[in-house]
């Protein structure tokens, strides 16, 4: 589905990722266990076509196509779903309206018919309560007033309208108790399935008790140090990056 | 050395004025001996400093006075229109003192109070709640030769007494002039809800004077879509303990027009309560200019005064001046200013454009979300609306995005 191969980008001349390689198949969850500043924010964001996010080097090509050609609206209409680590509040523009403007541009782009009102709220109503996101926030401007949980609840509300081939989740778990952790995992459980493929970044191996990965890298420095199963989580969680980066030194 | 305002505007005044009342004679006779004795502004008048009054001042119009606003719409219960001339001639002490804009016209006001040639009395009696809202509406026809019109409207709202105007100002026709002005007499704990809606590709001069009675209330909203060239000015005194004002203003400019909006409020009594926020998107060449004052006479204790202009450019070419200010002699206040000039959110339209949403429709949506948000506080729900189609009708993929807010 996915294939990353020898990624460089760059934020403002600075140099942030160095030669990413990774292959995603459909039905695959991976995880990237990161620390501050290793670079896996900026993985998400040149993955969904952020400007600003040059690539210097590399290609990434997703469902045979060369992703990096591609304007952010067109990923997202091929199936790509950036669930972003501080989702930002727009007042003025309603959440509903924004989502079935955009599942229906996706759906055009798809050749399928515009979902009219009635369809469209039923579908919101069946997966807003997966998440547990309550009517009134979905009817509410996109995230304004929102709290950190609800934001996060929104995101994956939104990935379960649009039901991306390949959800990009920076920072999912960030700001959320466990309570709310617990939530935001079921909705994201409940969408994996054999046609879809997961890359959860994420800096806390917590997350992955919940959601559990079927591939662990390590990025530290712009790099993939190391590539394992979910014990490998386990194992960064009890010895730390200092340890694992160390651990590679020659 | 750039040549000397001609001052065509002007040739049209009369030496002297020989009709209607011995006060109105007089009136129009200050008012043109002040405007030979000072001319119109220049680009060197202050108030002037970023609009090329010049021209409008320096052009050629053929003579046209019956451009004044009309009623369109039916009058509800309560509410009396006459036309300026006919209570000239029947009852003209009913107007004394009523239209000499509290004393302190403007260059353009004073030329239009020289000029006027009839107009409309809008009337609400004590008590009354207009159930409707009364619509004006000053369409310019297309004709061979542009002309200048003078609209002139007088309101006055008795005590306790709630109206809702509406008013359009629209003109197809370049170079065409309209300089109008509006005064309002609020009485004791009377409401108005003023809203003016600029959609003119001509000249455009207008004023609107309001004054206040104790306790009472305006709320004006300004919508303008372009124009070659706008200056509107609404002046607001609050003379009456308790009295307060929202001025609320959106403007949409492109190509080159050209917009400039001020406001003044005198808070002259204390307890009063003022708040003006004005909105704007300007795009290619256009020009955007608003200057905002809040006067508070030393006698206005407990005065509360807001002021806020927020611009966004959509283009490198586009240009905004603006210069909210306070002028305060009360020492018991509370009262902001702000202005802010930017570019559309990129951390907004990356959200939008990440969700599948095509870069011409989020742009849109930012857009209208922007300038709806001053539509929305407009407190007639069908006028909301037309609004909200006004706007959508002036933003590019504004049919597309109908319902986003």
């Amino acid at each position: 589905m996915l294939k990353i191969e020898d990624l460089h980008v760059e934020v403002d001349g600075k140099p942030i990722l160095k030669g990413i390689n990774l292959e995603i198949e459909a039905g695959q969850v991976h995880a990237i266990m990161g620390p501050n500043g290793s670079g896996k924010s900026t993985l998400a964001y040149a993955l969904a076509g952020r400007d600003g996010y040059e690539v210097t080097k590399g290609r990434v090509i997703y469902k045979g196509e060369d992703l990096l050609e591609m304007a952010p609206e067109l990923r997202a209409a091929e199936g790509i779903f950036l669930g972003f680590q501080y989702p930002v509040a727009i007042p003025g523009v309603s959440n509903i309206y924004f989502l079935k403007a955009a599942l229906n541009a996706i759906r055009k782009h798809r050749g399928e018919e515009p979902l009219d009102a009635i369809d469209f709220m039923k579908l919101s109503k069946k997966k807003a309560a997966l998440v547990q996101l309550s009517d009134e926030l979905a009817k509410r401007s996109v995230n304004d007033g929102f709290s950190g949980g609800e934001k996060k609840r929104n995101e994956i509300f939104q990935m379960a309208m649009l039901e991306p081939s390949l959800a990009v989740l920076d920072e999912t778990d960030s700001g959320l108790d466990i309570d709310a952790l617990k939530v935001v995992a079921e909705g994201v459980n409940a969408l994996r399935g054999p046609d879809r493929a997961m890359l959860v970044i994420t800096h806390y191996q917590r997350l992955l008790d919940y959601i559990v990965p079927d591939v662990v890298h390590v990025l530290i420095d712009g790099q993939i140090v190391r590539t394992g199963n979910k014990d490998l989580a386990k194992q960064l969680e009890k010895e730390g990056y200092t340890e694992v980066r160390d651990a590679l030194q020659p | 050395m750039t040549e000397a305002s001609r001052q065509t505007l002007l040739a049209s005044l009369p030496t002297s004025f020989d009709t209607g009342p011995e006060w109105l004679r007089a009136l129009r006779g200050r008012a043109a001996d002040r405007l030979r004795d000072q001319g119109l502004p220049t680009k060197r008048t202050e108030a002037w400093r970023f609009t090329p009054v010049r021209s409008v001042v320096d052009a050629e119009f053929s003579r046209d006075d019956k451009g004044i606003a009309s009623l369109v719409s039916a009058l509800p219960d309560g509410v009396t229109v006459r036309n300026l001339n006919e209570v000239l001639e029947s009852e003209p002490e009913l107007l004394e003192g009523r239209l000499d804009l509290g004393g302190a016209p403007s260059h353009f006001a004073a030329l239009n109070t020289a000029l006027f040639d009839d107009g409309l009395w809008i009337d609400v009696s004590a008590g009354t709640v207009a159930a409707a809202p009364i619509e004006l509406s000053q369409v310019v026809p297309t004709r061979s030769e542009p002309g200048v019109t003078y609209p002139r409207v007088l309101v006055t709202l008795g005590e306790s007494a709630e109206l809702t105007l509406i008013e359009t100002y629209a003109s197809n026709q370049a170079g065409e002039l309209s300089n109008s002005v509006v005064e309002v007499d609020l009485g004791r704990n009377a409401k108005m809800s003023h809203v003016r809606v600029h959609q003119n590709a001509g000249l455009q001069v207008g004023r609107v004077d309001v004054r206040q009675a104790a306790d009472s209330g305006y709320r004006s909203t300004v919508v303008t879509l372009g124009g070659a060239l706008l200056r509107f000015d609404v002046r607001c005194l609050l003379q009456g303990k308790g009295a307060e004002c929202q001025l609320d203003g959106v403007y949409l400019i492109d190509g080159v027009d050209h917009a400039d909006h001020h406001t003044l409020v005198e808070h002259q009594a204390p307890h009063c309560r003022s708040a003006q926020t004005y909105r704007g998107i300007v795009s290619g060449k256009g020009t955007a200019v608003f200057d905002g004052v809040v006067i508070v006479h030393r006698d206005a204790q407990k005065t509360e005064a807001h002021q806020e202009n927020r611009n966004l450019l959509l283009s490198d070419t586009a240009t905004v001046h603006t210069k909210p200010h306070l002028e305060i002699d009360a020492d018991d206040v509370i009262c902001s200013h702000g202005a802010t000039v930017g570019s559309l959110d990129e951390d907004q339209l990356f959200y939008l454009r990440a969700r599948g949403i095509p870069e011409d429709l989020a742009l849109a949506m930012l857009t209208y979300a922007f300038l709806e948000s001053i539509v929305d506080r407009v407190n007639h729900e069908p006028t909301r609306e037309r609004m909200r189609e006004a706007l959508l009708a002036r933003i590019p993929h504004g049919d597309e995005i109908r319902g986003v807010t």
